[in-house]
């Protein structure tokens, strides 16, 4: 990032630090905040945000906006003390907006009628969305590691959690939803992730395999790789639908296989279809992580008198491990998501929430299905890169 | 020691390997040389049988390598290569245990070979025990490369082409460490180059091999004096065959008692302790001044080459080089008329 | 050995004009093949979806493909222009970035999410799909770029090429197999979230699955799922093939 000689001189340090700053204000004037509808089925009323939050929350926003507005320019701060502030208001914004959402639902329901409800609003994602960035772009400009960041994350989920515990959203409509299927959402939840990990378990059982061979005996690589391919390029609703005519053949047919579960209509297509999709990526990463071992390091070993056997697990194995791992992160993210749609054909899971939603128009029920959808797939794929990291040879500088 | 008999090796029909029979005694050094496709690595890589061998027998003292298990073979002999191959996964003291792990020997004798090893390649035990391999120069690594391959004292010691990788001034210095590794533990080398200067310099025999077939195999002297055939002579180059020969002659074979007599055409100057401190005569030309003050530039010891010595006579415009112990204290000279006088 | 590399891709080209022309059959002539149809599931009343025509479907289907993956590319490719000028450098880390989480968002939430911004219909359907097609032209179009050597941008500095030139002659021919890559992956991707488009309202391929799904006959799941599945992959070798076309002489077939 280093300033040509032809650059002239900047007020304006971080540019993109204004420009979300710039674009949260104008979420905030010109968005609605929230939504105060009579029953859950309806759209509400806009409510905006300065008529939604309480006077010290306004402030309290305004003076984090001026914050950063200060944390973007060249003078007094720079460029680094300027992300370090970032990471303080940043978070705090995020948190007031928060707050303050949850503090409104409950003002707003104390004299309405128990049917009534209080969603979130555009500008509340927007704020939600915007602060994020400037979080990570803070992160970025600091240069901070995998473990800072980490613990960071931690503090930030940490915060929310405290105000989930503390009730501050309970009020909101989202909430509310939640409230009345709490039972059902753990149950799907632990469907959903069971889905998964019935699917990645076979997986890696014959793509790690699948992977080696492809490393060892190139002539496989081109047949094996267009097969998977087609796989990975059939939508994902196309086939589990195309799985289900033969399995609920087959679990007719084979009535231990019924009893097992074997069924057109349920888990069995689902978790055939999600080891299909991940094999591609399970092999490919794996066959190229085995590809990028020096062939030196291997020469060497032979030359000291190692086996095959020993070779492979104390020196190709250790070393391709970053790569096969990485391929495991894409596939469990892969899998979280292609679950979503394996609800359409029965097998349970968050998907279920979705489509129930969309077909009954109940806009929380949706959200309910996909907002911890995406959560899980994020934090899936953030804790899989720290494995990733942490799999890494000490040596690998 | 280790003998080759009728070593061939084809691949189809196309020999790469030509009945190939040579014997390497015990500490011995040998090296094996020769233009690129010649067939010395494969040569080489046949004895731990990384590629096995189409026809004929070698022997490893008096067993026939072919009957014995591969794995078993490989751990009784070193093996470096230009590459090197350390395994980036492992500290240094990991990667020179390899074998002596391999052949199950117990933790301390472990440890204290390693430790003997650095210290062998005058490498701070302390400090690079602990490194990994992306944290250590060329040299370094190359370093703990031959150490690797040294850890289980094997009865042979193959290096393919080990300083090819390395610049010039590392590979002299590392060249240097290897004769005097070889000289400290007297393990029989095979080694690989198509560098005559770097065979001349370590080689106490030289195989020159051409497209397969083994030309001569002989002590580096001979090879310079008494070339088989024209390749030979071709391949060392006959245009600096006179400082070649001198790369292989040393100063303690010229050396003779420093002139200490005022009387003489030239005579040192010392202090008290013995270091030279002032030349008197001894330059060939006249426009330059009759006395000059010896400096550490112009100095020889026992163990340079020859050709060396001669270099800085010729660059510092004198006759006649004092020859100086570890000590720096003078113990003798060498001369121009010297050199010219005898037959190297 | 160039031979042994060459034939799977001789092997899927002899592919593509016969799946061509396999789902442009199927298109036409699904109504044919209803005897079929009834004879493997003779429990069904009516074994062809008939609602609506399948080329009206796939018509739909590929309208919302095209029009989202117009924008996206378009959009994609000027965003990943802009960050890797000297005026949106800055702003390079932070778009990688986000095209790296947001691709970790599954399709059909990020299609659900949408729904209450934008309701129900065609109209969300696109925006989801456009969204979620930017990222990886995004990301591709980002590395496209950076991974053009330097010595090769000094050269061409070198001999008085003008920004404008550079960028024309040098660097985007260089990045074109790499962004044709990204966009590859995207149609993919749409194609198969605009299956999905069927829960929320918009017509497409997926219609006869879900309804299928709903109506528990199996012969409509198979109709919709057959069709979307070929196109995908039809669509998919098309890219491939273009990709090669783009591939720099010296690069490895991989």
């Amino acid at each position: 990032m280093g300033l040509d000689a032809h650059d002239e001189p900047r007020r304006i340090a971080n540019r993109v630090l204004a420009t979300l700053l710039v674009a949260s204000l104008a979420g905030a004037v010109l968005l609605p905040f929230a939504a105060m509808a009579p029953n859950r089925l309806v759209s509400g009323e806009s409510v905006s945000l300065l008529t939604a939050l309480r006077a010290w929350q306004v402030l309290g926003l305004a003076a984090l906006a001026g914050a950063l507005a200060l944390a973007c320019l060249v003078r007094p701060l720079g460029e680094r003390r300027g992300a370090r502030l970032t990471l303080v208001a940043a978070p705090l914004a995020l948190l007031l907006t928060l707050y303050g959402l949850g503090d409104y639902a409950q003002r707003a329901l104390t004299d309405a009628s128990p049917a009534a409800r209080v969603s979130q609003g555009a500008a509340f994602w927007v704020l939600v969305f915007c602060t994020s960035l400037m979080i990570v772009d803070a992160f970025q400009r600091l240069g901070a590691s995998l473990w800072v960041r980490s613990g960071y994350g931690l503090l930030v989920i940490a915060a929310v959690a405290a105000l989930f515990a503390a009730g501050t959203f309970n009020a909101l409509s989202i909430l509310r939803e939640y409230f009345n299927i709490e039972d059902a959402f753990v149950a799907q939840f632990v469907t959903h992730l069971t889905l998964v990990g019935l699917a990645l378990a076979p997986t890696l059982a014959i793509g790690l395999p699948l992977g080696l061979l492809a490393h060892r005996r190139p002539a496989t690589r081109g047949i094996l790789f267009s097969v998977l391919n087609v796989f990975q390029t059939i939508p994902s609703i196309a086939l589990f639908a195309l799985l289900v005519a033969p399995l609920s053949a087959l679990g007719d047919a084979v009535p231990w296989l019924g009893a097992l579960g074997v069924a057109g209509i349920g888990a069995a297509p689902a978790i055939l279809a999600l080891i299909l999709y991940s094999l591609l990526p399970i092999v490919r990463n794996t066959q190229a992580g085995f590809a990028g071992v020096d062939p030196a390091t291997r020469e060497a070993a032979r030359g000291m008198g190692m086996t095959r056997r020993q070779i492979l697990w104390r020196v190709e194995v250790p070393l391709a491990l970053p790569v096969i791992l990485s391929g495991l992160r894409i596939v469990t993210v892969q899998a979280i998501g292609l679950t979503v749609v394996a609800a359409l054909i029965g097998a349970g899971g968050l998907g279920a929430f979705i489509f129930q939603g969309l077909g009954q128009y109940a806009i929380d029920l949706v959200l309910l299905g996909a907002v911890p959808t995406i959560a899980l797939a994020v934090v899936a794929d953030f804790l899989l890169q720290i494995l990733v990291a942490v799999s890494r040879p000490a040596g690998a500088g | 020691m280790i003998e080759l008999q009728g070593l061939t090796k084809t691949y189809g029909d196309k020999t790469v390997v030509s009945d190939i029979s040579l014997r390497v005694e015990r500490g011995e050094f040998s090296v094996l040389i020769g233009p690129s496709g010649c067939g010395k690595s494969t040569t080489l890589r046949m004895i731990n049988r990384l590629i096995p061998l189409t026809q004929g027998r070698i022997l490893l003292g008096d067993e026939d390598v072919t009957r014995l298990p591969a794995e078993q073979l490989r751990r009784r002999i070193g093996y470096a290569i230009q590459s090197i191959g350390l395994f980036p996964h492992w500290t240094v003291a990991d990667n020179i245990a390899v074998v002596p792990n391999l052949l199950k020997w117990p933790r301390a004798r472990i440890a204290s070979r390693v430790d003997e090893l650095l210290d062998l390649f005058h490498l701070d035990a302390g400090e690079f025990r602990d490194k990994y391999p992306h944290q250590l120069s060329g040299g370094q690594a190359q370093r703990v490369g031959v150490a690797r391959a040294l850890a289980a004292d094997p009865e042979v010691l193959l290096m393919d082409e080990p300083f090819g990788a390395v610049d010039p001034l590392t590979r002299e210095v590392l060249q240097n460490e290897m004769r005097r590794v070889h000289e400290q533990t007297g393990t029989t080398v095979i080694f690989v180059t198509h560098d005559m200067d770097e065979a001349l310099k370590l080689a106490s025999r030289i195989a020159l091999l051409d497209a397969g077939r083994l030309v001569q195999y002989d002590r580096p002297i001979e090879l310079l004096t008494a070339p088989a055939e024209s390749f030979v002579s071709d391949f060392i180059g006959k245009a600096d065959l006179g400082l070649k020969l001198l790369s292989r002659r040393w100063v303690h074979q010229y050396q003779q008692a420093a002139t200490m007599s005022s009387e003489a055409p030239h005579h040192w100057e010392t202090d008290a302790q013995g270091h030279p401190t002032c030349l008197h005569g001894g330059r060939p030309t006249t426009d330059v001044a009759p006395s000059v003050a010896v400096t550490d530039d112009w100095t020889a010891t026992p163990g340079m080459t020859m050709k060396e010595a001669l270099s800085r006579m010729v660059w510092y415009r004198v006759g006649v080089l004092p020859v100086i112990d570890d000590a720096g204290r003078l113990v003798g000279e060498v001369t121009l008329e010297g050199v010219m006088g005898r037959q190297p | 050995m160039m031979s042994a590399l060459l034939r799977p891709e001789r092997r899927r080209d002899a592919l593509l004009p016969l799946l061509t022309v396999l789902l442009v059959a199927l298109v036409l002539f699904m109504g044919r093949l209803e005897p079929l149809f009834h004879a493997a599931f003779p429990q069904l009343e009516t074994a062809v979806y008939a609602r609506e025509s399948f080329w009206r479907l796939t018509l739909d289907h590929l309208v919302l493909v095209l029009v989202s993956s117009l924008i996206s590319v378009s959009v994609g490719v000027a965003a990943g222009l802009f960050v890797t000028r000297r005026t949106g450098r800055e702003f390079e880390p932070l778009v990688s970035a986000l095209a790296a989480i947001g691709q970790t968002f599954p399709p059909a939430a990020v299609l659900a999410i949408v729904v209450p911004l934008a309701g129900f219909g065609f109209v969300p359907t696109i925006v989801a799909l456009t969204l979620y097609g930017l990222l990886p032209v995004v990301q591709n179009t980002i590395t496209g770029l950076r991974t053009v050597p330097a010595d090769t941008l000094e050269a061409a500095r070198g001999t008085g090429m003008s920004a404008r030139q550079i960028l024309w002659r040098v660097e985007l021919p260089l990045a074109m197999r790499v962004i044709i890559a990204g966009v590859r992956v995207s149609v993919i991707i749409n194609i198969g979230t605009a299956t999905i488009g069927s829960t929320v309202g918009a017509q497409s391929l997926g219609t006869p699955i879900i309804a299928g799904l709903v109506g528990d006959n199996i012969a409509y799941v198979i109709q919709g799922a057959v069709l979307v599945g070929l196109l995908a992959i039809v669509s998919d070798l098309a890219f491939e093939r273009l990709e090669r076309r783009y591939r720099i002489g010296g690069e490895a077939s991989a």
